[in-house]
């Protein structure tokens, strides 16, 4: 015999672990342990089986690998002894979850030891059952529970009860087989099989429309005598806790009744009497009292209650929130948030209170209080509660001004009547928490300001203001740097003041000092620093006198590590050398402050190419950044998260055609934005503005007009940029008007392909990458039908850089083909461990019915085993057709051959 | 629900025969918080309207002491085996630096976690938003009670050596992530006679091998 077999008993294992002073101590005791219990396992050692399984589970207990011991489980479970297959089943219930195939190896057993003749067993493989099944197993076993139902022992009965909620949890269609049963265990005497089978009656009327029918015609009656006898019963030591007579059952068969009462006039009328008894007789000052007045008021509000029976249930909730007692308080907001449907008014009474709760010391509290504030605010309260939020974000924790803060940028941008108000409580919230602001919600803010012509004064004076005092908090600090770089003159002159503002003078290298400031503080980021860069450059063409000073500050970023802000430096350096009074092309680059982040190099190297041709026919140029185009911003937020980027691939199709006008564009291919921008200035736009999403192109289709009305003497600026291109053509041959001066290029790049380049790249001072010759010929795949169901199809386009031949952007059309419209749809994908995959989010998740529209989304897959490995991938789709979860999965193998 | 952890998916996907040679790694729109939110959406979106089945149940029971040691996890939801000790470290980390005076629920990804205090034990259960909170401090007590009668005057001890018998009562307790049964009277006579099946079956192997040593002495 093996000397580690017999090994040390439990008991010993146990005492040995717990003397363990290190971890690396324990783990030598578990590792010695766990090879004993392996050299008895590959002995095949019986006597000890169980005591090894024992200590295995143990040893999982606290967290180390035994899936070693799975099988051990098994064999317990097939032995004949009660011992051992308890210890086997409790095994099976603690090593092993429903996902494991070595479960399936277990039905049989299973399905013996509920025929067997000793109830014990009986039970412990219905709780093995009850805990782990699989829905196969459930498939598999369902009759013989079903059988379990109809026995006579409570014991084995209640146990079936419970495991059948779990066979339907895990097979919602074999519902209609546990219906009769169900309903004939309400019948009962013993509690606990009376607890099970209302147990088992909730959760058919879940599961099927058809069992909530029935039981509500068979139930309803015997369900309120239950209530009824056990709510009058004396004192019954067996199920007394603090004198009240089972409130397990008293909650079961409340929670039943909710089920069986909602949106049922006739059933809720029969419930009137007795919950009207339960919620005054009831005793609230113990805690069991108070869970069955709450389960009570909660099937109240449910019901189709009477509307005494509803004011009473508020007043319970009433009751509950000025309790002492934080479990009380708390339960009390989470029912409220649910009666805020039924009676809103009634709930706002107690609007003071939950303000309160709102600076409560319990996290937990906070958060419900908080969540409930949000639902309660409406139009005429919105200015009262918003100032005490406000006033409380000073004093809040730290980690609970995220939440708040979000609550209350939403509240305020919700519910706001009037801009000035918008805008003060936004300063206050950037002033407060600023680096709690999101940054949709400070973009929003700045389009607003960009709207409102008569407060941008007002609106830069206070950031300056705030400035002053909170220069520590990222978002204020953006917002105020973008404002005055905007409205710096408004600043300095004080123009548009209204009543309500100190008068205050600030001088031109005052704000001037405030931006470089931003620029220069440690705890300032990437983004802020750009912005003030920027702001910079806009100054300097706004305060002449101070653009010798700007110029130093822009020049000390030349050198700056980030790539970023050394680009901007040494472009705006070269701006302000050569063109001191252009001012028009900084504001177009401002844009890439407010698009998203993916996008941004791209309109970066547009812009700069476009500055190159465009800035150049600006001499008289306008003064401000165009009018950011609020309900488009406003819809675009609304509409998805990261917008710009899948409205962006979204209109590629439409515009793809333009694209391939310019074969040997200057642009590299997935600098498609840049023709289009090319494009979109000879033909006046036909393109872009029918994408009104696109925020980006919105601006620049906004900044079109500008340009053409502007007065600039045409031939000049065409002269000037024929120079700066040094191309040979006279300007006289180009034409006067302005339209044409970019076509020009555009023709002069196709004549003489070579020679424009380097032109181009001296102008732009250093982006050479831009010049890299497109070879966009032969990486053209084929659309294909990458799943097609009854109901669902879904097209996938191909796109890749030939720089990079290992990744593809696939761009997914999914179109329904069913008549109803899809909604909740979700697109997941898998892929193999060779390719990784990006899913960026998809542009809507509701697909209207027969093809009427389209989801798109995009999909970035990098194939590491380019040209060994075909790409291959899993999607599956989850979406709501008819009120109902649907499920569609499929395998794509039919990808185009060199993906 | 596609989970991420990929020892669960390879094996799901083993069931459902993928090509055998590639080992498949998932990537979900979002990491599983995301998931959880999803849920949680169309939880909330669910009360009151049929045809989605979510139910409203026990989802882990967890038995922690001060020291943050596991002393039983009972998991009635299908949770893999790294989910579980994320869970169990996630919570641990944030139900043991609660203070003595705040409420006894604590919200945790979508779900909510009940706990209760006894000595230097926690007893958390993890429930679904729509259940009753002060109902499952009851079931914690009423567990506490029976373990209580059991033990006669239970410690944390009693739990680590007896690990095994704690998880047999709590089974009599609750099934399928539901109570079971509220009697302590039915609870303590159904365990006992398991126990006393339990010592017979002992006894009879402990006199038959005694008569084999004997009659092969």
């Amino acid at each position: 015999m093996n000397p580690f077999s017999s090994g040390t008993r439990l008991r010993d294992m146990i005492r040995a672990i717990r003397a363990c002073k290190t971890a690396a101590e324990e783990r030598a005791v578990v590792r010695k342990e766990c090879a004993a219990i392996r050299a008895a396992i590959s002995e095949n050692d019986q006597d000890y089986r169980h005591r090894n399984l024992a200590k295995l589970m143990f040893i999982h207990m606290l967290g180390y690998p035994t899936h070693f011991g799975q099988m051990e489980c098994l064999k317990l479970i097939a032995s004949a002894g009660f011992p051992e297959k308890r210890i086997g089943y409790l095994g099976l219930m603690l090593l092993l979850d429903e996902r494991q195939e070595v479960l399936m190896l277990v039905t049989n057993s299973l399905k013996q030891d509920l025929n067997h003749s000793n109830q014990y067993i009986v039970g412990l493989a219905l709780c093995a059952l009850g805990n782990i099944c699989s829905a196969e197993m459930a498939r598999d076993l369902a009759p013989e529970v079903e059988r379990l139902l109809h026995g006579r022992d409570p014991n084995i009965k209640k146990k079936a009860a419970l495991c059948s909620i779990r066979i339907i949890r895990k097979v919602p269609d074999l519902a209609e087989n546990f219906m009769g049963p169900a309903a004939s265990l309400l019948k009962e005497k013993h509690h606990g099989v009376l607890i099970a089978g209302v147990q088992l009656c909730t959760d058919l009327c879940k599961a099927n429309t058809d069992a909530l029918e029935y039981l509500r015609k068979n139930c309803t009656e015997g369900l309120v005598r239950i209530l009824k006898d056990v709510s009058n019963s004396p004192y019954a030591p067996e199920y007394d806790i603090a004198g009240i007579t089972d409130p397990f059952l008293h909650i079961r068969v409340l929670r039943l009744m909710r089920m069986l009462g909602q949106e049922d006039a006739d059933s809720s009328e029969y419930m009137n009497d007795i919950l009207a008894q339960v919620a005054t007789k009831t005793e609230s000052n113990k805690n069991v009292g108070n869970a069955i007045l709450y389960e009570c008021v909660e099937t109240i509000m449910g019901i189709e209650a009477t509307s005494g029976l509803r004011v009473l249930a508020i007043n319970i909730l009433g009751r509950f929130l000025s309790n002492r007692d934080n479990n009380i308080r708390y339960v009390a907001l989470n029912m409220l948030m649910k009666a805020i449907t039924v009676d809103a008014q009634a709930v706002q009474r107690h609007r003071t209170t939950i303000l309160e709760c709102v600076k409560d010391s319990d996290a937990s509290i906070r958060k419900r209080a908080l969540e409930l504030v949000f639902l309660l605010v409406n139009d005429g309260n919105v200015k009262p509660l918003a100032k005490e939020l406000i006033d409380y974000l000073e004093v809040s924790d730290q980690e609970f001004k995220g939440d708040l803060t979000a609550k209350i940028c939403s509240i305020v941008e919700k519910f706001s009547q009037e801009k000035l108000w918008y805008i003060d409580q936004m300063f206050k919230v950037l002033s407060l928490a600023g680096n709690y602001v999101k940054d949709d919600v400070w973009h929003a803010l700045i389009v607003v300001i960009s709207n409102a012509p008569d407060l941008q004064g007002y609106s830069v004076r206070s950031l300056y203001r705030a400035l002053q005092t909170s220069y520590e908090q990222e978002s204020l600090v953006r917002v105020a740097v973008w404002c005055i770089g905007e409205y710096g003159e408004m600043l300095v002159n004080n123009v548009g003041v209204l009543e309500v503002e100190e008068p205050m003078t600030v001088t031109e290298s005052d704000a001037v000092d405030a931006v470089e400031l931003a620029l220069k503080r440690h705890s300032s980021d990437m983004t802020t620093r750009a912005m003030s860069l920027i702001a910079l450059l806009k100054l300097s063409s706004r305060f002449t006198p101070t653009s010798e000073r700007i110029k130093e500050i822009v020049t000390q970023h030349k050198g700056s590590v980030a790539l970023e802000l050394q680009q901007r430096s040494i472009e705006f350096n070269s701006i302000i050398q050569r063109h001191q009074n252009i001012k028009w092309v900084t504001d177009l680059l401002v844009v890439n402050n407010i698009a998203r982040h993916p996008l941004k190099i791209l309109v970066v190297e547009s812009m700069h190419l476009l500055l190159g041709c465009w800035c150049m026919c600006r001499s008289s140029l306008v003064e401000r950044m165009p009018v950011l185009d609020e309900a488009a911003y406003l819809g675009k937020r609304a509409g998805s998260s990261q917008p710009t980027l899948s409205a962006e691939k979204s209109s590629k199709p439409t515009t793809s055609a333009a694209s391939l006008k310019l074969p040997n564009g200057v642009a590299k291919p997935p600098a498609a934005p840049l023709v289009d921008l090319l494009d979109l200035s000879s033909d006046d736009a036909p393109v872009l503005p029918s994408a009104p999403n696109d925020f980006l192109n919105d601006l620049l289709g906004i900044g079109l007009p500008n340009s053409s009305s502007s007065g600039a003497a045409p031939s000049t600026t065409t002269d000037l940029l024929m120079d700066l291109l040094s191309i040979g053509t006279s300007p006289a041959q180009n034409g006067p008007s302005d339209s044409n001066v970019v076509p020009s290029s555009a023709k002069a790049a196709e004549s003489k392909p070579a020679p424009v380049t380097a032109p181009v790249m001296d102008l732009l001072d250093g982006l050479p990458s831009n010049a890299s010759p497109p070879r966009d010929e032969n990486l053209v795949y084929p659309t294909i039908t990458a799943f097609e169901s009854s109901t669902l199809k879904i097209a996938f386009s191909f796109e890749k850089q030939p720089e990079k031949p290992q990744v593809t952007l696939i761009s997914a059309t999914f179109t329904n083909l069913s008549s109803s419209t899809l909604t909740n749809f979700i697109f997941q994908a898998a892929v193999p461990k060779f390719v990784q995959l990006h899913l960026d989010p998809a542009s809507s998740s509701t697909l209207p019915a027969n093809g009427n529209g389209t989801i798109t989304q995009s999909l970035r897959v990098t194939n590491t085993q380019h040209g060994q490995k075909p790409l291959a991938m899993r999607v599956r789709m989850a979406y709501k057709f008819n009120d109902e979860d649907k499920l569609e999965q499929g395998q794509i193998s039919n990808f185009p051959p060199g993906l | 629900m596609w989970k991420i952890s990929s020892s669960s998916s390879r094996s799901q996907f083993r069931i459902r025969r993928s090509p055998p040679t590639a080992t498949w790694s998932l990537r979900c729109v979002e990491d599983i918080v995301f998931e959880k939110n999803c849920e949680q959406e169309r939880r909330r979106k669910s009360v009151g309207r049929f045809g989605f089945y979510f139910p409203t149940m026990i989802n882990f029971v967890l038995l922690i002491s001060r020291q943050g040691k596991v002393r039983l996890t009972k998991w009635y939801s299908t949770y893999s085996q790294k989910e579980r000790t994320k869970v169990i470290r996630e919570l641990s980390g944030v139900i043991l630096s609660r203070g003595p005076k705040l409420c006894n629920f604590v919200e945790w990804r979508g779900y909510k976690v009940v706990y209760r205090r006894y000595a230097s034990l926690y007893f958390c259960m993890c429930i679904d938003p729509d259940d009753n909170e002060l109902e499952i401090l009851e079931i914690i007590h009423h567990f506490v009670e029976i373990l209580d009668r059991y033990f006669g005057s239970v410690c944390e001890l009693d739990l680590i050596f007896n690990f095994h018998k704690a998880y047999y009562i709590l089974d009599e307790i609750l099934l399928a992530g539901e109570l079971q049964e509220s009697s302590k009277k039915t609870v303590a006579r159904l365990i006992a006679a398991q126990d006393s099946l339990v010592e017979t079956a002992k006894e009879q192997a402990s006199s038959i091998s005694n008569i084999i040593a004997q009659a092969t002495k």
